[in-house]
């Protein structure tokens, strides 16, 4: 049970918060079928900054943290990508997003390879990154059961916790929050509302490349500690389905990626207990994706997109 | 009244724009056109549609930019290129077609784009709601605009929605404010509330553009009336001096003939039967309730009410759009209750729907395709499951000489950049043609111009007297009293009266559609 | 416009003319796409006309100084005809969706599963080739409708967003796939299905012609008439014109009496089949096992390939052939001109970026015309 919990969270929480960047676009009125394409130009920014500078540091801790800005930084520029094609370029937004999906994978893998060769000196795809420590929380560790939540936990978890409050918060109360919700609504009332769309859209996007290259960085050092082309596993339109299934809103979309998260751990852990051999973990990873899939059949009735998603903004046709 | 009129008006100029000419592809919607509004009077903008009212005063309220002219706002010459730096400049509008964020509450979407802003902990900004609640209340109490600040956009009816896009203006403390055909939608009751509230904007110091092409309105509250016609102003008048034909004739560009000649009815046997029926929305809500009512050859019957009353979703539940909870539908005596479209069509049914463009055609294929749009299943459009596209165009060809439709493109051009009146003119050729003995019409003349207007009129006519049957839905009361044989009145989904046309007038027929009075 | 075709600049004439923008539009996008790939290959200190040559050459379009013995330009040619063919399919697959408003982004997904049914099915058998290879085409179609199907039957039926219906399938479809090869079908060397029976193989190998030997890939004339097919599909037929009607406006299409739900399934039904077919052609053609727990990335970068051709069934087969030979080119490019293979990729990814300007890139050209029109 404890592991289910620990890596369950490990696992939905880096989903979480790249979900949270597509609710802040979709809710502006852009589908972002980009996400993977942010998540990993994320870590592999991240992971240049390590493999770059990473020596350059004293202490161990600060590479680690400062890897998240960049990797926030780097899904942020990237994201500009998307947001010009989607906003300036008025392309469609779904073919938008596969391409600059396209682009990011092929980009990435460029430079890793190029610059491996032409700054280390080595043939290879990756960039190593050092093991993160995991931190207990005493005394909440200790409660029955729950206090599995509070053992083990990577420092990315924590951050993205204090993220997904200030996020919501946006969101839900600030004036770019509400801004934001009647771009994806009714664009044109936003605008006779004297709301500049382009620029909340423009920003809208690009929170969801800072936030999905947060989370590819998260699972660059949780799931191999390098960054590399196997970054691209499919996370990015997993957190898409979350979100559908949240029906674009954070607190349902939170249960969505920890259903999905504890089901993945929970699948593993089965496997473990029966002490199945290694192949029936493939087996086992197709539960999430099922479980998902049933959960959208029972609840996508009801499911109701942002109005005006996918819509392209013009504002000189009315 | 009239002193108060006198009072108010001073010789100051608030607003003057001068040699204003906008051009689009193909059109000139202002030409050189030259007006100048005095702080403090009801100034009326009178035209067709199409006669570039609605263009000329978005360029007043910064949605577009003339091509050349410029307007003066206070004396000061201004260059207004945003809805905001209208609003800088106290300037609102309150748009044809509703601006509001459906999912909003009343006061989330008046404050929208100048939310009032507090401080968590004295360091953390959010909107707030509560205050926004009060100020919305407290601004609707003084202007009589009674409303709910805290419901939700979705949930409210037109007048509804149209106070809120009238607080949004007063909330922003706009001293000029432009209504853009404000009366469209209403019932005669609700149009007579809303007059009262520009009387009252104006005793309080406001000024007031009112586009319109209804001259009673502007007899009743305007001051000056400016009168445009394809572009260009005619003249400038004086609205007391001046009698109501001289302003159609001026607006028309020729004298008015808006009285279609209709011939005494005469009934055959019925056609359609409706039976107790209830239609239930997406959300299981009932929209239609226990409605029951026949149509008969030879006759239009018209169904008033007021806009989401469950007029529409009869028409769709009958065409087969909607499904049918329970009751019963019949044609020609044939149960058709649970028929799909397709079929329905067949046994006999056209429909001109409400929304001509999301659902009467599909915009982006050309005219040709779309006036084939029920029939191309057919011979000569198809055998077996290959399409004649010669027969296609053949037939465009044909429609468009018979039915006036005139398209830039031609029968291959696309019907999206046709006019609203040319889209109208296809649908109901290709509804007619399709020599159906129900034929719908919902909303057929909304927004057209009188000419328009007037030909779809006397088609109805000619079908009537044809020996088709005809149910005419529509909002605006004084196209079912010209048009109607017998009038049925919609309110909350039900059926409130049935009558004969020539029983009822069209007061009593509006204390119907408010639900005031009961059959 | 026609006046304008009259005047103005012959560039922005060439360009303007909208009976002609479908294919200008494109080759607009590539050559801005070839002239951004020159600035990064100059920038590595390379020559960008040696880079495009060696590209070319290797992809068998032109021919390279020296050959290995069987081979010369024409067998280099043909194995990229090899390569083009799943990629043709693919493109279809999802150009049919878009017709009909839908996205396909489950083509990869559609492959692997046909692609194994067929392995397992006929691949592993005994049978002839004469039964062998119609049945893997079967086999590919019938599999992939069903998935396809499946997907526009959960949108239908319970409103499930079909791309996430669809990335759902393919993760159920990889692992589940995976499982099965790693535990049943697994070759211990390769790591891979075993290799199929050379019967079952869409791909004829090592067929001699005078002192070459070469490959023939069944599979393309099949993509080729298919893809004519569908162009008389779209433009002449009536499931293809109601398609159409749905893809443009659903509630219209209702309204004109077409049954939504039969045409939405009936249209990824044919978009599965022809992903179907390009997983038999891919995995029993251009290669003849697979690999398992990897997604083939044919199938999305399909998507980009179907924009870049316009969705145009004719168009999709310009534009499979040349994301394909870009992608072939790069090993041989690498080897030549000593910068990474990656950079093929890169240039692929460039193209589609800029193709998905191509409304953009048509609305400035024709405001140029109409600015230059009113002078």
């Amino acid at each position: 049970m404890e592991t289910i919990i620990i890596d369950g969270l490990s696992y939905a929480l880096p989903l979480f918060i790249i979900a949270i960047g597509g609710i802040y676009s979709e809710r502006s009125g852009i589908i972002n079928l980009a996400l993977e394409g942010l998540l990993g130009f994320g870590a592999f920014t991240g992971g240049l900054f390590v493999a770059l500078l990473g020596k350059y540091f004293t202490h161990a801790g600060w590479p680690i943290y400062l890897s998240f800005l960049v990797a926030a930084i780097g899904g942020g520029i990237f994201a500009l990508l998307h947001a010009l094609l989607t906003i300036k370029f008025k392309a469609n937004q779904v073919i938008s997003g596969v391409v600059v999906n396209i682009v990011s994978v092929a980009l990435t893998g460029f430079l890793t390879s190029q610059i491996n060769a032409s700054v280390f000196d080595q043939p290879s795809n990756r960039f190593l990154l050092s093991v993160l420590p995991r931190y207990t929380i005493p005394v909440l560790s200790d409660i029955p059961v729950i206090g599995a939540i509070f053992k083990n936990v990577y420092p990315f978890s924590f951050m993205i916790v204090v993220l997904f409050i200030i996020f919501w918060y946006i969101f839900r109360h600030s004036r770019y929050g509400m801004h934001l919700r009647a771009c994806g609504d009714n664009p044109q009332a936003a605008d006779a509302a004297g709301i500049n769309v382009y620029r909340t859209r423009f920003w809208a996007v690009v929170i969801s490349g800072a936030l999905a290259g947060i989370g590819g960085m998260s699972f660059a050092y949780s799931i191999s500690t390098n960054f590399s082309p196997a970054v691209y596993m499919g996370a990015g339109y997993l957190a898409i389905a979350a979100l559908i299934f949240g029906n674009w809103n954070i607190m349902p979309t939170l249960f969505a990626c920890l259903i999905f998260g504890f089901a993945r751990s929970g699948a593993y852990q089965l496997m473990r207990e029966l002490a199945l051999p290694s192949s029936f973990s493939d087996l086992a990873m197709t539960i999430p994706y099922v479980l998902t899939l049933l959960l959208l059949i029972f609840f996508s009735k009801t499911n109701k997109a942002p109005r005006a998603l996918g819509e392209i903004y013009d504002k000189s046709k009315r | 009244m009239e002193e108060a009129r006198v009072r108010m008006k001073t010789d100051e100029y608030i607003v003057e724009m001068k040699n204003i000419t906008k051009r689009f592809p193909g059109v000139v919607a202002n030409d050189d056109v030259s007006i100048s509004i005095k702080k403090g009077e009801v100034f009326a903008i009178l035209g067709e549609n199409g006669a570039g009212k609605s263009t000329l005063m978005s360029m007043l309220f910064g949605m577009y930019e003339p091509d050349a002219g410029e307007i003066f706002v206070r004396g000061e010459k201004v260059k207004i290129d945003s809805p905001n730096e209208a609003v800088r400049l106290d300037i609102g509008m309150v748009h044809q077609h509703f601006k509001l964020v459906e999912n909003y509450t009343v006061s989330e979407s008046i404050v929208l784009g100048i939310e009032p802003i507090k401080h968590l902990l004295g360091v953390i900004p959010y909107v707030d709601i509560k205050s926004a609640n009060k100020a919305v209340q407290e601004l609707s109490q003084r202007y009589g605009l009674e409303i709910e600040p805290t419901k939700k956009i979705e949930d409210l009816q037109v007048y509804a929605r149209q106070r809120v896009e009238i607080l949004k203006m007063l909330y922003r403390e706009a001293e000029i404010l432009i209504f853009d055909e404000p009366t469209a939608v209403l019932t005669p009751q609700e149009i007579d509330y809303l007059l009262g509230i520009i009387e009252k904007l104006r005793e309080s110091g406001k000024t007031i553009i009112l586009i319109t092409h209804k001259l009673e309105e502007i007899k009743r509250v305007a001051d000056r009336c400016a009168i445009l016609n394809r572009g260009k102003l005619v003249d400038v008048l004086d609205v007391e001096t001046t009698s109501t034909a001289e302003m159609a004739r001026l607006m028309v560009g020729r004298d008015v003939l808006m009285e279609v000649d209709k011939p005494k009815a005469q009934f055959g046997e019925e056609v359609l039967i409706v039976e107790n029926l209830f239609v239930e929305d997406m959300n299981h809500f009932a929209v239609v309730k226990d409605v029951s009512f026949s149509v008969r050859r030879g006759e239009i019957f018209a169904i008033a009410g007021v806009s989401g009353n469950g007029q529409v979703e009869v028409a769709d539940a009958i065409s087969g759009m909607l499904p049918i909870k329970s009751g019963k539908v019949s044609l020609n005596g044939r149960d058709i209750t649970d028929l799909p479209v397709k079929e329905r069509t067949d046994a006999g049914i056209s429909y001109i729907p409400e929304d001509r463009q999301s659902m009467g055609l599909i915009l982006d294929l050309s005219l040709a395709e779309n006036l084939v749009l029920k029939s191309y299943h057919d011979a000569p459009y198809s055998r077996g499951e290959i399409l004649n596209k010669d027969a296609f165009l053949q037939h465009a060809k044909e429609m468009i000489e018979a039915y006036d439709i005139r398209s830039g493109g031609g029968a291959t051009g696309m019907v999206r950049q046709m006019s609203g009146g040319n889209q109208q003119k296809a649908i109901v050729g290709r509804e007619i043609e399709l020599g159906s003995d129900l034929m719908i019409f919902v909303q057929p003349t909304r927004g057209l111009d009188i000419g328009a207007i007037t030909g779809i009129r006397e088609r109805m006519i000619e079908q009537r007297a044809a020996g088709k049957a005809i149910l005419l839905i529509s909002l605006e009361l004084d196209e079912i009293m010209a048009m109607a044989d017998t009038i049925g009145v919609m309110y909350s989904g039900e059926m409130q009266k049935i009558t004969s046309a020539d029983d009822i007038t069209s007061e009593e027929v509006g204390e119907y559609m408010m639900g005031v009075k009961h059959a | 416009m026609p006046d304008s075709n009259r005047r103005g600049n012959p560039l922005l004439r060439f360009f303007g003319n909208q009976r002609w923008q479908f294919i200008t539009i494109p080759l607009v996008a590539i050559l801005m796409s070839l002239i951004t790939a020159s600035i990064i290959v100059l920038i590595l200190g390379k020559n960008p006309l040696t880079t495009f040559q060696s590209l070319l050459q290797g992809s068998g379009f032109i021919p390279k100084p020296n050959y290995a013995n069987f081979k010369n330009v024409f067998t280099d040619f043909v194995d990229t005809v090899d390569a083009v063919t799943p990629m043709i399919f693919a493109s279809l697959a999802v150009a049919v969706a878009f017709h009909a408003g839908l996205f396909n982004i489950g083509v990869s997904g559609q492959m692997l599963l046909s692609g194994f049914v067929a392995t397992i099915v006929v691949g592993y058998s005994p049978l002839p080739a004469v039964l062998a290879k119609p049945l893997v085409i079967i086999i590919g179609i019938i599999v992939g409708a069903l998935v396809g199907g499946l997907i526009g039957f959960l949108k239908y039926r319970f409103n499930i967003n079909e791309v996430v219906a669809a990335i759902m399938l393919n993760y159920i479809i990889q692992y589940t796939i995976s499982f099965f090869i790693n535990t049943r079908y697994v070759d211990p060397v390769s790591r891979q299905s075993r290799v199929i029976s050379s019967a079952s193989r869409l791909t004829l190998l090592n067929v001699p012609y005078g002192d070459i030997r070469m490959r023939i890939p069944i599979a393309f004339v099949i993509a080729i008439l298919l893809a004519i097919f569908l162009w008389f599909f779209f433009a002449k037929m009536k499931p293809g014109f109601e398609m159409k009607m749905v893809g443009l406006n659903q509630v219209a299409s209702r309204y004109a009496g077409v049954r939504i739900g039969k045409t939405l399934i009936m249209a990824m039904m044919i978009s599965g089949a022809l992903a179907g077919l390009a997983g038999v052609s891919y995995y029993l053609g251009f290669f003849s096992s697979i690999q398992p727990n990897v997604l083939t990335s044919v199938g999305f970068d399909a998507i980009a390939v179907s924009l870049l051709g316009n969705s145009h069934p004719i168009g999709v087969i310009f534009s499979s052939w040349l994301i394909t030979a870009l992608s072939r080119g790069g090993t041989y490019m690498s080897s030549m001109v000593g910068i990474r293979y990656e950079i093929a990729a890169l240039i692929v990814g460039l193209i589609l970026l800029f193709s998905a300007m191509s409304q953009f890139i048509r609305q400035r050209i024709n405001a140029l015309i109409s600015r230059s029109d009113r002078r």
